[in-house]
């Protein structure tokens, strides 16, 4: 007779990030909401400085790709990382407050920029398709706009309060439909080019009296030579706009991290130059200058489908498909500011600068749904207030975008010292030493355009300033006396514990219930009992492929006596699973977490590990037993769980700790 | 690491001779107190009186009764090429203070402490605890004399 199990309570939890995605649907992530900016940045940028926008554009593309690097330089250091962190550990809580308050700016401005262009995109085919219907209404483009962008930002609003996951299938699928058209009109657009030849815009941008913005009182700050180039640079950096993305993004991708993040970075690198860059570039080749000013000014790529050659009706066809492409990564690109500044103001929640109130769940879908009405109520405001206006829109944008990324790479370049002991799997180029100190040459000459662009921008672009200066100043008031509300509470500055993983708990009364979730031909289960010992899964994680294995993580919390069947989990129960969680988010590789009440964690390790059909079971050692003792006992429940005479399975019972390992076979 | 490649026998090991019925209802300690005594006789002076009892009190602190009420208290000795142990029948079972247990099975299992002997240790104990289910710890604690419980055994 085997005895009764030693445990009744099972919870298999699961979070988002348990599970891991490719590299290319990373990078679709990331490219929804910065690719986004193709089908705005152009336009704004002609308005600002002329016909030599595509160079500038061109360039801030390339830009992007020492960006990129210095964002995959601070993932590698940080896997749960994003301006904030980063800022924190460089520079301190002060000036991480203030990137995270610029870049909330931005987050704010992202959803309106974004859905007011679909608006236009959509406003501008209706104008074009509605006659062929024979109806005769005018769009009113920008009023058009306005309600369709006000429409777009209920409906995510409405989403992210019910906590609907982005998911990066979607995403995935958004990019290869955008991929298929960019390479319609691009194949087109080369054809319409052969057909009709070329000349290149000018180099020299001439900038407007709105876009000199405060240097007209400078007269020594001419807007020409290397002046000019920083200022229209300054202009057109909106297109960056969605990088910090990808630091939000690193912590889901999949094993071998490092390698995948450098594929997902290229992959930006190359759609961003070719979509973006070049797009933009050959629109401004095909379209006369007067109608990218005017007519295609707030569309500029239906501009570009409409102005190629063959029949209007094929042209339009690609109009259609620019616009059903361009409506899907810019709604994206809404839904990605509701989640990012969701994201970014959680983190610094947990962090103890945001207010308890704000952080309140909503009763029925467990969101933190002042935070998201929050955003939604600033968004509406700016719609609202732009009245359709992308060029208003863009005036205001970029600050926030700059001031991020200057704070990224300033602080890259400090924990470069500060850190400098800590192994870096990736480091951005140019280093050089200098009486045994090395010198980041590379980082530093990113921050000295960023610099130079930010300086200009803050002189040229008045709304921006005004505007982003006013909301950092609004948003850092806000964190700061939260700060000081929240110190009596002593929640303050935990770095990297993350206790606040959502973790969902479902209750089974038995394993075998669980069992036929795992599917891997192999099993490996590592019991975890403390949250600061975990070289033992750090092993597994780093040796085993989780496409063929499942990694088994067992927890299980010694309640003595009779159980109820009611027992739920504690913060340090979770404290545990958290850790976990981190350990495979860093890894990128899937696992399976189990919890079990049980009054002897051995029985428990051997009952899961038969009824899983194990293959090895990966134990920690214990500071108080030692390895040995503990491969005694688990042999003797191991046994003991064993009808008599019967041979099982065999499994291979390890205890692993730094740079050691005990191997044993039980059968 | 090392693989399984010997086997265990539990009619190698429990012969008539190492099987001792205990009357009453002694404690714990009492109990493994008896089962070393009987062993001591066993180990042919490899190991002192003081040195063992002491290391089977160090390793009792660590040792526990498993859930089928069946205890193997345990400990390994340099000086030992071979496996030793006794059985104890304990009739009217004691209770364990720490888990509340009856106890009516108990073996003291003293192995080698080398290397090479610890896959067959732990094989041991495995097989030990799949041996001892309530089933036949009631079937041991029927019988009355040394010889019965050792044919019990045999074939195990």
């Amino acid at each position: 007779m085997v005895p009764n199990p030693k445990f009744k309570q099972v919870f298999v939890l699961s979070t988002a990030m348990l599970s891991f995605i490719s590299f290319w649907k990373a990078a679709s992530v990331v490219l929804c909401d910065f690719g986004s900016s193709a089908y705005y940045a152009g336009g704004i940028a002609m308005r600002a400085f002329g016909p030599a926008f595509p160079w500038f554009i061109l360039g801030v593309m390339l830009f992007s790709g020492l960006m990129l690097g210095v964002y995959t330089e601070s993932c590698t250091l940080f896997v749960r990382g994003g301006v904030y962190v980063v800022v924190r550990e460089a520079m301190g809580k002060v000036m991480a407050k203030l990137s995270v308050s610029a870049l909330v700016f931005d987050y704010a401005l992202t959803g309106p920029i974004s859905a007011v262009t679909a608006g236009l995109y959509l406003g501008g085919l209706l104008s074009n398709l509605l006659p062929l219907l024979h109806v005769n209404w005018h769009v009113p483009d920008r009023a058009f706009a306005v309600v369709f962008a006000l429409l777009v930002t209920g409906y995510f609003w409405r989403e992210n309060i019910r906590g609907i996951e982005e998911s990066a299938d979607n995403n995935f699928k958004i990019i290869v439909f955008v991929s298929g058209v960019a390479v319609l009109l691009l194949g087109w657009s080369g054809l319409t080019l052969w057909h009709r030849g070329f000349t290149l815009p000018p180099l020299k941008p001439v900038f407007t009296p709105e876009a000199l913005g405060w240097t007209v009182h400078f007269p020594w700050l001419k807007a020409v030579g290397l002046v000019g180039v920083v200022m229209a640079f300054g202009h057109s950096i909106l297109a960056l706009s969605g990088l910090e993305t990808l630091a939000q993004v690193y912590r889901e991708i999949e094993d071998p991290k490092v390698q995948n993040l450098k594929k997902a970075v290229v992959s930006i690198f190359v759609f961003s130059v070719l979509f973006t860059g070049l797009l933009t570039f050959i629109a401004a080749l095909i379209i006369p200058p007067d109608l990218v000013a005017g007519k295609y000014a707030e569309n500029l790529l239906s501009g570009l489908a409409l102005e190629l050659d063959g029949p209007y009706l094929g042209r339009l066809a690609m109009q259609v498909l620019v616009v059903i492409s361009g409506a899907l990564m810019l709604v994206g690109a809404v839904n990605t500011s509701f989640v990012g500044a969701n994201g970014v103001l959680n983190r610094v929640a947990e962090d103890g600068i945001l207010h308890d109130w704000f952080r309140h769940l909503h009763r029925k879908y467990g969101t933190t749904y002042r935070i998201v009405n929050l955003i939604a109520v600033i968004q509406v405001l700016i719609i609202l207030a732009s009245g359709g206006d992308i060029f208003l829109l863009g005036e205001a944008y970029a600050f926030g975008v700059l001031a991020s990324m200057s704070f990224n790479t300033f602080s890259m370049i400090i924990l470069r010292f500060k850190r400098r002991e800590e192994e870096r799997e990736w480091k951005f180029p140019l280093n050089f030493r200098a009486g045994g100190v090395e010198v980041p040459v590379g980082l530093s000459l990113v921050l000295l355009i960023l610099l130079s662009a930010t300086g200009m921008n803050l002189l040229t672009k008045k709304i921006a300033t005004i505007g982003g200066l006013v909301f950092t100043a609004v948003f850092y008031t806000v964190f700061y006396v939260s700060e000081r509300l929240n110190e009596k509470k002593a929640q303050l500055y935990k770095p990297d514990e993350d206790n606040d993983e959502k973790l969902n708990l479902r209750s089974e009364a038995d394993i075998h219930k669980v069992v036929p979730e795992l599917t891997g031909a192999r099993r490996i289960l590592v019991p975890v009992r403390n949250p600061n010992n975990l070289v033992h899964l750090a092993s597994v994680l780093e040796t085993v492929d989780d496409e063929t294995t499942d990694i088994i993580v067992l927890s299980a919390k010694i309640a003595k006596g009779i159980q109820s069947g009611a027992e739920t989990m504690s913060d340090e129960d979770k404290e545990v699973f958290s850790a976990v969680v981190l350990l495979a988010e860093k890894y990128g590789k899937t696992v399976k977490p189990i919890f079990v009440f049980s009054n002897d964690p051995f029985y428990s390790m051997a009952q899961v590990a038969q009824a899983a059909g194990a293959d090895e079971i990966v134990m920690g050692v214990s500071g108080s037993t030692g390895a040995e003792v503990q491969l005694e006992r688990l042999a003797m429940a191991w046994g003991m769980l064993k009808k008599p005479g019967e041979t099982g399975k065999p499994v291979l019972a390890k205890v692993v700790w730094e740079g050691r390992q005990m191997t044993f076979q039980l059968s | 690491m090392i693989r399984q490649s010997d086997g265990v026998s539990l009619s190698a090991l429990i012969t008539p001779g190492n099987v001792v019925f205990i009357e009453g209802k002694p404690s714990k300690e009492e109990a493994v107190r008896l089962l070393a005594e009987k062993v001591l006789g066993q180990l042919g002076g490899a190991i002192p009186r003081k040195a063992l009892f002491d290391r089977i009190a160090e390793v009792e602190k660590l040792n526990q009764v498993l859930e089928s009420g069946f205890y193997i208290p345990h400990a390994k000795f340099p000086e030992l090429d071979g496996f030793h142990a006794v059985l104890g029948i304990v009739p009217e079972g004691f209770q364990d203070p720490a888990t509340g247990l009856t106890v009516k099975a108990l073996i003291l299992l003293l192995s080698p402490h080398k290397p090479a002997f610890f896959q067959r240790h732990l094989n041991m104990l495995s097989l030990l605890s799949q041996t001892f289910q309530p089933e036949l710890i009631e079937r041991l604690a029927a019988l009355k004399d040394p010889a019965a419980a050792a044919g019990l055994l045999k074939g195990k």
